[in-house]
């Protein structure tokens, strides 16, 4: 037993070694950037990237709260997160005099309700949520608004996403309401309404939808526009339909949190990813929106012209981005239990 | 006829465990990034994970966590269960209970309680941090496991034992331990494959710096299953087995 | 009573770890769930009840119930399928039993996330099984497989099964087989040795094993989500929103406080029932 202890500990060794190395330490979602980019920033510049994931904005903005120093250096939270660390002071203001790649950035995608004047936050990867179906077996034509989801044809067909926000936003859209409401009436009324289609309701799932699209266990439902990007590399019949309600839009930033080890070293990577080639490399690998202008053009025509990945402008005007509720979560998330627990 | 129906029996239940491994495995090949559908035979996702993958980094840290933890778990826990059987002593029933609460607990609870208390203390996260609270949730399996095989146990072994002279370590050593191995070992393994598997619990209570595999795991799966990860899943698997069969081998000249 | 430093090593060393790493932040976690939700810091440090009167609302106390009820579906089909098992093995010789031991345990080294993911293949509309089905003609329609009921009680089982299958073998194989012997020669029949000698002798074992499937299927979020298509909640995903999600540290304190005690109910009656059959393990505790 004692030489097998003294074994372990010569594993454990290097392992628990610390590098002299410059590092930075990035947290992001999962399977959100090309490996080789981090890669060719490490040959570049010298700096080891110590990169780790993170499935939720919640799970990331629990962990940034409970970490008050020597945290990560670079974090990518969504548009209502940033508003909401923004309030609390978990991120810093940005010099943009350290990102001059910023320029490339799409500036349709920039000052915010979330974020005015991009103070804080770079928008890195952008997107919608809409309706998906499966062409094979609903008419796409038919299909023209969140209500048609109701339709109790498509029962035991539908799906909803796991995310309280998403499914409210289009419970909400669909009685004509803003899907950022913080009033509880009408948060109230979008439950009622959701109610009634619990019963078309197969799964919830917002991490991967695609999954019971390709698995033909639903035929109808909500969905990211890059999922169905995805989705068609192996089966063209999954469609995605701007609802005339307007879709919901989310973005994904990138933001220094306060408890950043090394402020200098996060600029450097920010500024990196602006990189118009390195921005491409990542929006081939992750197929969602990239937010950079001169990316998006270097892409190839099939993908730049998706209508699911890059809606044009009139479905931006009419779609919603998502922002902070503020302490009206709690009013969703007591509907939202209520919901799954029918 | 008895005999036939055993065998029937138990390949059933091989089976029921097996075959979504062979699955797997079968979907190592599977030439698609992003799916589960059967899309053509490919070698390439064993290229990638040799050559170059973040996973391997990850399996590293796990395996050590997991090898570290679980052996000291089963010491302290052997150790344990032997004195909860051997010696009345104050707060024993008090902190009997509080094992069962340990294995009770939902691993969130577990995970945060155990952050606010390493906070507290100024302990950074890291992997020091996640090997106590590996450590702790194996802990009250190990106990558990032994303490019910030594509750079988007749006294009067013990009673023998200290009328010949023995000390209570050496009683411990020569008695109990040969005694209790086949628990000892199920304790360990036990407390091996939770510290290889679990997530919540790590998510808590790992630093910026150590990345494990099942939190990598955890987030690749709801996004959608790389065949990478089946590999992966593929080489550990056989590798268990090649080692299994080895030890097998390896203690069976021994005898 | 025997005093020796060995004695007050190993009850120390237990103690020790055991009062650092769970009493003491067991008391943070009954600390919070009297503390005031806060929304910049968390938790205000003033007392309130708000935390435990919120968990007694309808929707807590049917994710309880629903999480209960499939936790000890669970822990029955398991100590169903497990203990036939445990005994077959038991039996075998030496040789075959440590190997079709050890075949329990590999599969529980490649992560179970992985393997349930396996098992979606395989349930899912156009997975192996239905096409299986479709192929040799015993089915028209793909069968509804996947997010049911049954695919979360197929996945729970597979995964905690060897939970139940370890404990119940230790104490199966170290049951006297000479008693079974005995009590034949007299004239017992063999429902009267199972009911009456072996049932009792193993105990500890059944016990042991069906807390270790119990409690965990409380908690294991993921299969459900997986498998069930997230349909349902679960008091793992009530606390882990609560934490998560909503940042009400309160409410979900007092939810885990509330199921902890739950749980020690259980455990009590069940060492009073024990204790009463005499039939020794961890009854001897209480």
């Amino acid at each position: 037993m004692r030489r097998l202890l003294v074994v372990l500990v010569l594993v454990l060794l290097p392992v628990l070694a610390f590098g002299a190395k410059q590092e930075v330490y990035v947290f992001n979602w999962t399977e959100y950037i090309d490996p080789g980019v981090i890669k060719q920033f490490e040959q570049e510049t010298g700096i080891k990237v110590r990169y780790s994931t993170y499935d939720s904005n919640e799970a990331m903005f629990a962990k940034l709260k409970l970490v008050k120093k020597a945290g990560y250096d670079v974090a990518f939270p969504s548009t209502y997160y940033v508003e909401r660390m923004r309030k609390l002071n978990l991120i810093q203001p940005l010099d943009k005099a350290k990102i001059p790649n910023m320029k490339h950035i799409n500036p349709s995608l920039l000052n915010k309700p979330y974020d005015p004047g991009n103070a804080y936050s770079i928008p890195y990867m952008w997107g919608s949520s809409a309706i998906g179906v499966n062409s094979k077996y609903v008419d796409p034509k038919g299909i023209t608004s969140w209500n048609d989801l109701w339709n109790p044809k498509y029962k035991g067909k539908v799906l909803l996403m796991d995310d309280v926000r998403e499914v409210f936003a289009m419970s909400l859209r669909s009685m004509g309401y803003s899907g950022n409401t913080t009033d509880s009436a009408q948060i109230r009324k979008a439950y009622e309404k959701l109610l009634k289609l619990r019963p078309n309701v197969k799964v919830f799932n917002s991490d991967s939808p695609r999954q019971p699209f390709l698995n033909n266990e639903v035929v109808i439902g909500q969905i990211w526009g890059g999922e169905v990007y995805q989705a068609n590399q192996e089966n063209r019949d999954i469609k995605l339909i701007y609802p005339k309600e307007g879709a919901i839009f989310w973005a994904d930033n990138m933001v220094i949190p306060g408890s950043a080890r090394n402020v200098g070293l996060a600029y450097k990577f920010i500024d990196f990813l602006c990189r118009p080639e390195v921005a491409k490399k990542n929006c081939e690998y992750i197929g969602y929106a990239t937010t950079n202008l001169k990316a998006q053009q270097m892409l190839d025509a099939r993908t730049k012209n998706h209508k699911a990945v890059y809606p044009d402008d009139a479905e931006m005007k009419r779609g919603e981005f998502q922002s902070d509720v503020g302490e009206a979560i709690m009013t969703y998330e007591k509907y939202w239990e209520m919901l799954k627990t029918q | 006829m008895k005999r036939a129906a055993r065998f029937i029996y138990l390949t059933c239940i091989y089976l029921f465990l097996y075959v979504p491994i062979f699955v797997l495995i079968a979907y190592s090949f599977n030439d698609t990034k992003y799916s589960t559908n059967w899309q053509g035979f490919t070698w390439k996702w064993y290229e990638q994970l040799f050559t170059d993958s973040p996973l391997k980094e990850a399996l590293v840290n796990s395996l050590v966590i997991a090898l570290l933890s679980s052996v000291t778990a089963t010491l302290l826990g052997t150790l344990g269960a032997f004195a909860f059987y051997r010696y009345r002593f104050l707060g024993r029933k008090v902190m009997y209970s509080f094992i069962y609460i340990v294995m009770m607990s939902p691993d969130i609870v577990m995970g945060i309680s155990l952050l606010m208390f390493f906070i507290t203390i100024g302990l950074a996260t890291g992997p020091l941090t996640l090997l106590l609270a590996h450590i702790t949730f194996c802990l009250p399996f190990v106990v558990v496991t032994v303490y019910s095989r030594i509750s079988g146990f007749d006294r009067n072994i013990i009673d023998v034992a200290k009328d010949l002279g023995a000390s209570e370590l050496q009683m411990f050593r020569h008695i109990m331990m040969p005694m209790l191995m086949p628990a000892i070992i199920a304790g360990w393994l036990l407390s091996f494959t939770l510290s290889l598997d679990d997530v919540v619990v790590s998510f808590f209570t790992t630093g910026p710096t150590f990345e494990i595999l099942p939190l990598k795991i955890y987030s690749m799966v709801r996004l959608g299953i790389k065949p990478e990860i089946n590999a992966l899943s593929a080489v550990m698997f056989l590798l268990s087995l090649v080692t299994v069969t080895v030890a097998h081998l390896v203690t069976k000249e021994n005898r | 009573m025997v005093r020796s430093r060995f004695r007050n090593f190993s009850i120390g060393s237990t103690m020790l770890w055991i009062i650092i790493f769970v009493v003491v932040p067991y008391i943070f976690v009954v600390l919070f769930s009297f503390l005031e939700r806060d929304p910049v810091t968390t938790v205000a440090w003033r007392f309130t009840l708000a935390g435990y009167g919120e968990i007694l609302s309808p929707v807590f106390l049917k994710v309880c119930w629903y999480s209960l009820l499939l936790a000890l579906g669970t822990t029955v089909i398991s100590l169903l399928v497990a203990y036939p098992f445990a005994f077959f093995l038991v039996r075998l010789p030496e040789a075959y039993r440590r190997i079709l031991l050890l075949l329990m345990i590999i599969p529980f080294w490649t992560s179970s996330l992985i393997r349930t993911y396996a098992l979606v293949i395989l349930f899912k509309a156009n997975g192996i099984i239905n096409t299986f089905l479709l192929w040799t003609g015993v089915i028209d329609e793909p069968l509804n497989l996947l997010y049911t009921q049954t695919a979360v009680f197929v996945g729970l089982v597979y995964t905690l099964l060897p939970f139940m299958v370890l404990p119940l073998y230790t104490s199966i194989h170290k049951l006297d087989w000479r008693l079974i012997d005995a009590a034949r020669d007299l004239g017992a029949t063999s429902r009267h040795i199972f009911f009456r000698i072996i049932l009792p002798l193993t105990m500890p074992g059944i016990v042991a094993g069906s807390t270790m499937v119990f409690l965990p299927a409380l908690g294991l979020f993921y299969i459900p989500d997986f498998l069930g298509g997230a349909r349902s909640m679960l008091i793992g995903n009530f606390i882990k929103n609560q934490f998560l999600t909503t940042g009400n540290w309160p409410v979900g304190s007092a939810a885990s406080v509330f199921l902890t005690l739950i749980m020690c109910l259980f455990l009590y009656v069940y060492f009073l029932s024990s204790r009463k059959a005499h039939t020794g393990g961890m009854g001897d505790m209480a």
